[in-house]
């Protein structure tokens, strides 16, 4: 149930990493933690982020939350669909609902997260 | 006891009724309309319209009531503004009945303070009329403050009372000021489809107001796509073909249809005699008061914005009712221990008593409670789940001395708030007081219940709050 090709970081957010970029996200757990979300802050375009900080804010129906960012770098891209339709995230928070696009400062950082079966341990322990 | 009130806005007029009530004859002086800025360019007019704003909000979002509307939405400003004049001419014959009913004499002109206990009244045609009275109340109150790189035109460089009478929606808008007036217009003008900037010379919006109120308020103004710029001052402006160039202190230029400027506003001191009156005036042109509202010439009183504080109109119809008293032999002090103040942008801003950083200067050791709307059965039943109520305690008697509210109905909502702190109440017996469900006012008590962790309805252990 959690996708192979992203690693995972415990704050609940994902990188897929393709070269030196890494697409981040919120993960299946955490969206359906939050509920229905209804707004996102997105992060400025060139901003700096250190992985383990806060990248941007999520608003839910229930509350409002930290996202945290996986990986250090530059952002290079966000997906601006979510300003207008932040439910994607609920939808497909793998896919169309992923939220940037950083260019990595250390890509050696992805050692340190989570593997799919090490993050399904994770949530295991973390709902029950 | 003869009395001539010099200026007819909410503290001028409310001055002169009360006066009336306590058996004066009055006599009201108004170079304009009665009601003043309040009435006629200011609290009324901005809230009717606002009105049409926020339904035009609610009907964009029937789908999410379960309610199909069938063609388009589209806001007519023109209807908007005939809407709003229709609304402040009702007010104003009415306040014009009150005083016939209280044989209030009203004279339309321009009052100077000429010899003690006269003023001298130019008249509409141009007459002169001198009115003796015995005591005098000075309530002129102010105008929107103008600044050399912004100087009004009323076309493309407005100031507020210009934007109250715009037909035509703007296609883009360039706000110079995010205090209350500056964010207020941001909502409406943005509500209404204007492309709106907002550009402050403090490090943030709203930024009388606590810090975390501030900072929803900022995130609300991201969700509206209006794009706000803080620690920054326009230098100059340019009326071009396309619009107004505005250059800021970054360099960069801006360019919109239209400017609106509300840096703030110029107190109605000046041409009015007060220096002939040997009037005395503080540092920024205010005429200082003592607690009865009087000046330090003997039977002239001043009330409102031209005393300085806060500019708000129930400020100066407090200080009129002082005044008023005083004038009549009562033993009236104004007290001002207790000011709630509202700001009607989108969610609502009230607040009344201390900040949580005036409470840090004073080294008052605090209590904070914080309630979400959002963990409200009643705002998620409206639809309405953005902002908080944030009350501050002393911590060590538990006395409420600050509350905070962003949210909806936020300005009906802090009147409860402002009773509590009057009665002196505790955030406890604030929280056991038992409030209706489902209603807003339950995140007041909740936010009560709050200072000492015991929110009923917040998660135990929480990482983020709103």
């Amino acid at each position: 149930m959690h996708p192979k090709d992203v690693r995972y970081h415990q704050e609940h957010t994902w990188v897929r990493v393709s070269g030196n970029k890494g697409t981040i996200g919120i993960t299946d757990y955490a969206q359906d933690a939050l509920g229905d979300i209804v707004y996102i802050d997105l992060p400025e375009i060139d901003s700096s982020v250190e992985a383990g900080t806060e990248i941007t804010e999520i608003e839910s129906t229930k509350s409002t939350s930290s996202v945290i960012s996986p990986v250090s770098g530059r952002i290079i891209e966000v997906n601006e669909e979510l300003s207008e339709t932040p439910e994607i995230i609920n939808e497909d928070p793998y896919g169309n609902g992923w939220i940037a696009v950083i260019e990595m400062d250390n890509p050696a950082e992805i050692d340190d997260l989570l593997d799919a079966s090490e993050y399904g341990k994770l949530v295991d322990e973390e709902s029950k | 006891m003869r009395l001539s009130v010099l200026g007819a806005g909410p503290g001028g007029y409310v001055a002169a009724i009360r006066a009336a009530q306590l058996g004066a004859r009055v006599t009201v002086i108004e170079d304009d309309e009665v009601g003043g800025t309040c009435l006629n360019w200011g609290c009324i007019p901005t809230k009717t319209i606002i009105a049409s704003t926020d339904l035009l909000a609610k009907v964009r979002n029937l789908e999410h009531f379960g309610i199909d509307l069938t063609g388009e939405v589209i806001p007519d400003l023109s209807r908007i503004i005939d809407r709003k004049n229709k609304v402040v001419s009702t007010l104003v014959k009415g306040i014009r009945g009150l005083f016939r009913s209280r044989e209030i004499t009203l004279i339309q002109g321009r009052g100077v303070l000429a010899s003690p206990g006269t003023i001298s009244v130019t008249l509409k045609d141009g007459a002169q009329e001198t009115i003796s009275s015995d005591s005098i109340i000075i309530a002129t109150g102010s105008r929107p403050a103008a600044i050399p790189a912004l100087p009004f035109d009323g076309t493309s460089i407005l100031s507020s009372t210009d934007a109250l009478n715009l037909r035509q929606i703007p296609k883009s808008m360039l706000i110079v000021g995010a205090g209350v007036i500056g964010s207020e217009f941001a909502c409406i003008f943005s509500e209404l489809g204007t492309e709106v900037t907002v550009v402050e010379m403090l490090p943030r919006a709203v930024a009388a107001e606590d810090r975390e109120i501030s900072e929803l308020l900022e995130k609300e103004f991201r969700k509206k796509k209006i794009k706000l710029i803080t620690n920054i001052r326009v230098e100059k402006t340019v009326i071009k073909e396309d619009g107004v160039h505005a250059l800021l202190s970054d360099g960069k230029e801006i360019i919109a249809e239209k400017v609106l400027v509300s840096i703030g506003r110029a107190l109605n001191t000046d041409g009015i005699g007060l220096e002939e009156a040997g009037i005395r005036r503080g540092p920024k042109g205010e005429i200082i008061v003592n607690r009865r509202m009087e000046t330090n010439i003997p039977g002239i009183y001043a009330i409102g914005d031209v005393t300085g504080g806060m500019l708000l109109a129930h400020k100066a119809s407090a200080e009129g009712i002082v005044a008023a008293g005083s004038i009549m032999g009562q033993d009236a002090e104004i007290d001002y221990s207790i000011v709630p103040a509202a700001i009607f942008t989108s969610p609502e801003i009230a607040s009344v008593g201390m900040r949580e950083d005036q409470a840090a200067e004073k080294e008052i050791s605090i209590g904070v409670g914080r309630f979400p709307f959002r963990a409200l059965g009643k705002s998620h039943a409206m639809g309405e789940i953005s902002g908080m109520v944030k009350l501050i305690t002393d911590a060590a008697t538990d006395r409420i001395i600050g509350v905070h509210i962003i949210g909806p109905h936020a300005s009906d909502l802090i009147a409860e708030a402002a009773v509590a702190m009057k009665a002196g109440l505790t955030a406890q017996e604030l929280a056991e007081t038992i409030h209706a469900h489902p209603t807003l006012a339950e995140a007041v008590m909740e936010a009560a219940e709050d200072v000492h962790q015991m929110a009923v309805h917040l998660p135990g252990n929480r990482e983020s709050r709103d």
